[in-house]
């Protein structure tokens, strides 16, 4: 009961809460949008923002500083497309896959490193938009919309006939994959964060100090791998979508 | 405590950790707003900086190797000359050296036969110089014995 009474005492403190579930609500018309993933994404959208101009501004040929910074990781972008969708056609793909990899990075990172939680909103607490299914849903489904697109924009509608390849067998499991693969995406990278700031907020409100921290450190490199296999996996549907069956050998 | 709160979230009338909403939707077009700004702002000319470089160095090294090939070119062809000019060179100093042994031989030549030939007028002149000497000696003697003869047996006889 000692136990239970401390931990009374450190929530009454508030010293770290843990507030799961609730949002706060802005209502648009009749919808209702959740406030505080917002906010945090403009904040991380203002980053890129900040981030991309200032390597823009001045672009030498011989790069220094920021814009060095920026073009490795442009250049780890650019790569990160090109392995999983090949020479040819990767490089229209590249702002849509860089922007899952940079927007989720820097939200998971901002997430683990902002104390976003110390500032008070009415309702809810801020962190990490990728914390919000709402956010990790809707990067799931545009995922699936793009590769739906690259494929049906590289071969038609023998697209789904690629389904059958190499045999009609295929087809039920290639059908239920679109279904599996935004909810593994979406549930992958929400679940992975959520555990992440739960597992810290817990430790926190239990020793607020020092005992957290190696927990924190790994929170930071889940949320780098977490945004890395977003995109990688959503290049490789991409590509996988592209890949032409037939000329498979000719390469 | 951690599943009460839980539990508790999942029984709000509202909200919840699984609340799908106009966030979604929402979400989706403010990402599909940013890849485009950061497509403008960012890929493309981050991109174009990073692809021109890579062209300017293609560039300069395809112009580095034609320039090499053409120094060695260069360097291969002024060699040819070099060695034909040294063979010229080489002619030159052969037949100069040829002409200039056959003009010492020649006037040696000549200058022997001056020699050869100012030898024979000395001596011609020694035996002409001799004869009249000689002549002269005979008329000297006789006129000398004419004058003993005279002396000796008179004038008269002499005549």
């Amino acid at each position: 009961m000692d136990l239970a009474n401390t931990l009374n005492l450190l929530h009454s403190v508030n010293l770290a809460a843990i507030e799961v579930g609730e949002h706060f609500y802005w209502e648009i018309g009749k919808y209702k949008i959740h406030g505080q993933v917002f906010l945090v994404s403009w904040f991380v959208i203002g980053v890129l923002l900040v981030a991309s101009i200032a390597a823009t501004r001045n672009i030498q040929r011989i790069p220094t500083g920021f814009q060095n910074f920026m073009e490795y990781v442009l250049d780890f972008l650019r790569g990160l497309a090109k392995d999983q969708i090949g020479e040819k056609e990767y490089r229209p793909w590249v702002p849509f896959i860089g922007t899952l990899f940079l927007f989720i990075f820097v939200s998971n990172w901002s997430g683990a490193l902002i104390p976003w939680k110390l500032i008070e909103i009415p309702e809810g607490e801020l962190s990490a938009p990728t914390v919000d299914i709402n956010t990790t849903v809707a990067f799931a489904l545009l995922t699936s919309l793009a590769y739906f697109y690259a494929g049906i924009s590289k071969k038609g509608l023998g697209y789904f006939a690629d389904y059958a390849q190499p045999s009609p067998i295929m087809v039920p499991f290639r059908a239920i994959e679109d279904f599996t693969r935004p909810l593994s995406l979406s549930f992958r990278l929400f679940g992975n964060i959520l555990a992440d700031e739960l597992a810290v907020g817990v430790l926190v409100l239990l020793v607020p100090l020092i005992v957290p921290l190696p927990l924190m450190i790994l929170g930071l490199f889940t949320s780098a791998i977490q945004a890395l296999i977003f995109a990688t996996l959503a290049a490789s549907y991409i590509g996988e979508a592209m890949e032409s069956h037939g000329e498979e050998h000719h390469d | 405590m951690m599943t009460q709160w839980i539990l508790l979230a999942e029984q709000t009338s509202e909200g919840g950790l699984f609340d799908l909403d106009a966030t979604l939707p929402l979400m989706a077009i403010q990402f599909l707003l940013l890849a485009t700004i950061l497509n403008i702002l960012f890929y493309k000319p981050l991109g174009k900086a990073i692809d021109d470089r890579a062209s300017y160095v293609q560039g300069q090294i395809a112009q580095a190797k034609k320039q090499k090939e053409e120094a060695l070119a260069l360097a291969q062809r002024y060699e040819q000359e070099l060695k034909e000019v040294r063979k010229q060179s080489q002619g030159i100093i052969s037949t100069a050296q040829s002409e200039a042994q056959k003009i010492v031989s020649d006037q040696i030549q000549q200058a022997q036969q001056e020699v050869i030939a100012e030898r024979q007028k000395a001596s011609e002149e020694i035996e002409a110089e001799r004869v009249e000497a000689l002549s002269a000696l005979e008329q000297e003697v006789t006129a000398l014995s004419r004058q003993i003869l005279e002396k000796v047996i008179g004038l008269e006889f002499a005549q």
